[in-house]
């Protein structure tokens, strides 16, 4: 089964050995077969918004940018514990902060 | 966390850890069964302590030092060494060789050739992916204590042998790594075609199988095979979602719904695809089957299928591995290619083969081609027969069902109504395709005649058919029955149908230009509001980009020149905006030309770029602009819907730079 793993925007900033603490863990999650695609997302983005017949495009930064995913992951598990193992490793590694673990369906 | 959960977490690490763990400990104590053993007592205390105690911080580094320490003890213990336990554990540490190469040791050891096939793939699911016994023998429905021997003999065999815990050396790499492999494909295919039981896949074997072969791939990176069976399992199970209809049942790889392929493995496919190709050397068994495999997944429709690669493929793979099931499908790609002949020819060459004596894919396949030839009462045999022989409870169902389809229309000869209504009524087609398939071959009965043979239908009589009814109509039209054509001559074997039928290039674009009178009527509207009446004029008369004309500043604008920088461009415009520009200008001297209505909530502030310094409105948005033209133009355009933005820069003549 396929999870999708995002993670919120947090005040840490990150340090070099953050980097390599994060370049070893999806090395790690790749060479076990288990991380299918990540990657890291731009702050605020474009909203797209429809009521009626009219659609409405706005550019960012929002306001709740706390809210807002900063970088994803998609992982193919046997179990939703393994993700939430492979979650816990990550937080562990980021520091404080929030990540939302999904399943997902399809295609 | 409750007691369940946790020992849910602790299968969850095991699973992830077990691999390294039992690697590493296999170094120290050099008996793999030894090395198992210890692992497994840092699991028990795991689940002895971690209820109590609460999951560890780090769950597999707390496994790992209990079964390094057990290690240890039964070290000291076995060699009588009064050496202390901190001493012989720095001694060890020493030897350390990197954890990486443990895996593909183990992974190389539990594929020994000393053993059965069978115990080999029981070992590497035990070793490697962490399942216990009884996972394993769910997976391949035989009893719990048959793996459990299994695995224990396969033990006990490699300690007997004192099969050594190294990397083969060069000259038994090739047969110790095609061992490995072949391990992996085992599980795989087991798991995508299951040989028996109810259900046609069991998704659980194809994720081990899956996840052993990007292992070994990253372990092994250098041997063009192992990339060529990643990409041969992420393009296969990349189809894994529409191989089984509704009702459990197969669904051939032509007759599949190709836009629910699994795009992001089918990439991953292509992706190890090239590594196998960077690395190069004659290609080896998997990188063939690879190669077929890209070569279906590229297929953009069933039609479109490059059987005649596919046919030289296989052969290369023929030379390479002469199975009879390699040979059988080769017949299959060379019924494709050259017709159900060629490929029955193949096939009747095959059937003295002893191994395939039981194999109900070769009465499937033969029953196909005959089929296909209009040999129906012998089809129809055959696919009994290979009823018969499947194992598999869903594919049985399959088989019988061809077999009564044949049953209903197997006269001597099938007339052109009955092809048609065994070609829609497959079962597989969704009710979009029925309805569009049905409206062309429809046409094709009034015109033909229902009782028309099917065998004396021509491509000539088709194209007759098609230039009376749709030979003025819309290339899209065309294009659409054309391949209605072609899906109906391929089911039915006679794939010349379409011959006479050439592809229409459709016009890249449906935006047209809007009508002179049209544009004439809006312009004289009365009560347009300025804003609107100058954006249109503008994009009217420059031909500029939308956004471009959106994008424009006043004090970008030259009011004399009658033009505007924006970009790296100018935009240019003529005497109507000229004449309206000033207007809506003002007295404004910055800022976005068009502005919104009204100002900005607090909540929703754009840029500074878009935002009027002297009125505090924000730049007009392309989908209100859009909107408020659409909404506008809805009453001159005779479809109703409305004209966009992009339509009316289309009205510009390009040839003379004049506007009708």
């Amino acid at each position: 089964m396929r999870y999708l793993m995002t993670t919120k925007a947090s005040d840490t900033v990150p340090d070099e050995s953050l980097y390599i603490e994060m370049g070893k863990f999806v090395e790690e999650l790749t060479a076990a077969g288990v991380l299918l695609a990540t990657g890291g997302l731009e702050p605020g983005g474009v909203r797209v918004t429809s009521s009626g017949e009219e659609i409405t495009v706005t550019d960012g930064p929002f306001t709740e940018a706390k809210e807002a995913v900063a970088g994803f992951a998609l992982v193919e598990v046997r179990s939703k514990e393994e993700v939430i193992e492979l979650a816990r490793r990550f937080r562990e590694i980021v520091g404080d902060g929030e990540s939302v673990i999904q399943q997902v369906f399809g295609p | 966390m409750p007691a369940r959960d946790v020992r849910r977490t602790i299968d969850a690490v095991w699973k992830l850890e077990s691999a390294r763990i039992i690697a590493g400990l296999t170094r120290m104590v050099h008996d793999v069964g030894r090395a198992e053993e210890l692992a497994q007592d840092a699991l028990v205390a795991a689940l002895e302590q971690w209820p109590e105690s609460g999951v560890p911080d780090n769950p597999g580094a707390w496994l790992t030092a209990i079964a390094k320490r057990r290690a240890i003890d039964h070290i000291r213990r076995s060699q009588r060494l009064e050496r202390k336990h901190e001493q012989l554990a720095h001694e060890l540490e020493q030897q350390q060789a990197p954890a990486r190469d443990d895996v593909l040791r183990l992974m190389f050891l539990s594929c020994h050739p000393v053993l059965p096939t069978e115990a080999r793939v029981a070992l590497t699911l035990r070793l490697l992916g962490g399942l216990t016994a009884e996972e394993i023998a769910r997976a391949f429905l035989v009893n719990e204590q048959r793996i459990a021997r299994r695995v224990a003999g396969a033990k006990r065999t490699l300690a007997g042998k004192r099969v050594p815990f190294e990397l083969p050396d060069d000259s038994e790499l090739t047969e110790r790594l095609s061992s490995v492999l072949g391990v992996i494909y085992l599980i795989f295919n087991e798991g995508y075609s299951a040989t028996s039981g109810d259900d046609l896949i069991r998704p659980g074997l194809c994720l081990e199988a899956l996840r052993l072969g990007r292992m070994l791939a990253q372990l092994a990176p250098y041997e063009a095979e192992v990339h060529g069976l990643v990409a041969l399992m992420e393009i296969q199970a990349s189809r894994s979602a529409t191989r089984i209809g509704p009702s459990g049942e197969p669904v051939q790889l032509h007759e599949q719904n190709r836009g629910r392929w699994d795009q992001l493995l089918i990439r991953r496919g292509f992706t190890a695809m090239l590594r196998a190709r960077q690395i190069g050397g004659a290609p080896g068994r998997y990188v063939l089957e690879a190669a077929i495999a890209v070569c279906h997944a590229q297929a953009r429709t069933a039609e479109d299928t490059d059987w005649a690669k596919i046919t030289a493929l296989y052969e290369a793979l023929a030379r390479l591995l002469p199975t009879p099931v390699v040979q059988l499908n080769r017949a299959v790609a060379l019924g494709m290619a050259q017709g159900p002949q060629a490929g029955l020819a193949l096939v009747d060459s095959l059937a003295a083969d002893r191994t395939l004596q039981d194999y109900h894919l070769l009465p499937g396949v033969r029953g196909d081609l005959l089929a296909r030839l209009g040999r129906y009462g012998e089809a129809r045999l055959e696919f009994e027969r290979a009823a018969s022989l499947t194992r598999n409870v869903a594919e049985r169902a399959f088989l019988h069902r061809r077999a009564d389809e044949i049953a209903v229309t197997g006269t001597s000869e099938v007339t052109l109504a009955e092809a048609v209504q065994g070609f829609l009524g497959r079962g597989d087609l969704d009710a979009g395709t029925i309805r569009s398939y049905g409206q062309t071959l429809r046409r094709l009965r009034l015109t033909l005649g229902d009782r028309m043979p099917l065998a004396s239908l021509t491509s000539d009589q088709v194209a007759e058919v098609f230039a009376t009814a749709w030979g003025e109509a819309a290339a899209k039209t065309w294009n659409r029955h054309r391949s209605a054509v072609r899906s109906f001559g391929a089911w039915a074997s006679l794939g010349h149908l379409a011959a006479g039928l050439d592809r229409r290039p459709e016009p890249p674009s449906r935006t047209e230009a809007i009508g002179a009178a049209q544009l004439k009527a809006l312009w004289s509207r009365p009560g347009l509001p300025l804003r609107e009446r100058v954006l249109w004029r503008l994009l009217h008369e420059s031909a500029a980009g939308v956004t471009a004309v959106l994008s424009l500043n006043v004090e970008n604008l030259d009011l004399d020149d009658r033009r505007a920088r924006v970009g790296g461009t100018w935009v240019n415009w003529r005497s109507e905006t000229a004449r309206l520009l000033p207007l809506l200008v003002g007295g404004r001297t910055q800022g976005p030309l068009f502005l919104a209505d009204r100002r900005p909530g607090p909540s929703r502030m754009p840029a500074e770029a878009d935002l009027c310094p002297e009125t505090g409105r924000r730049r007009l948005s392309y989908a209100r602009a859009e909107y408020l033209f659409k909404g506008a133009t809805k009453s001159l355009d005779p479809a109703g819907n409305g004209y966009t933005l992009r339509q009316l820069k289309l009205c510009f003549d390009t040839r003379t730079g004049m506007n009708p």
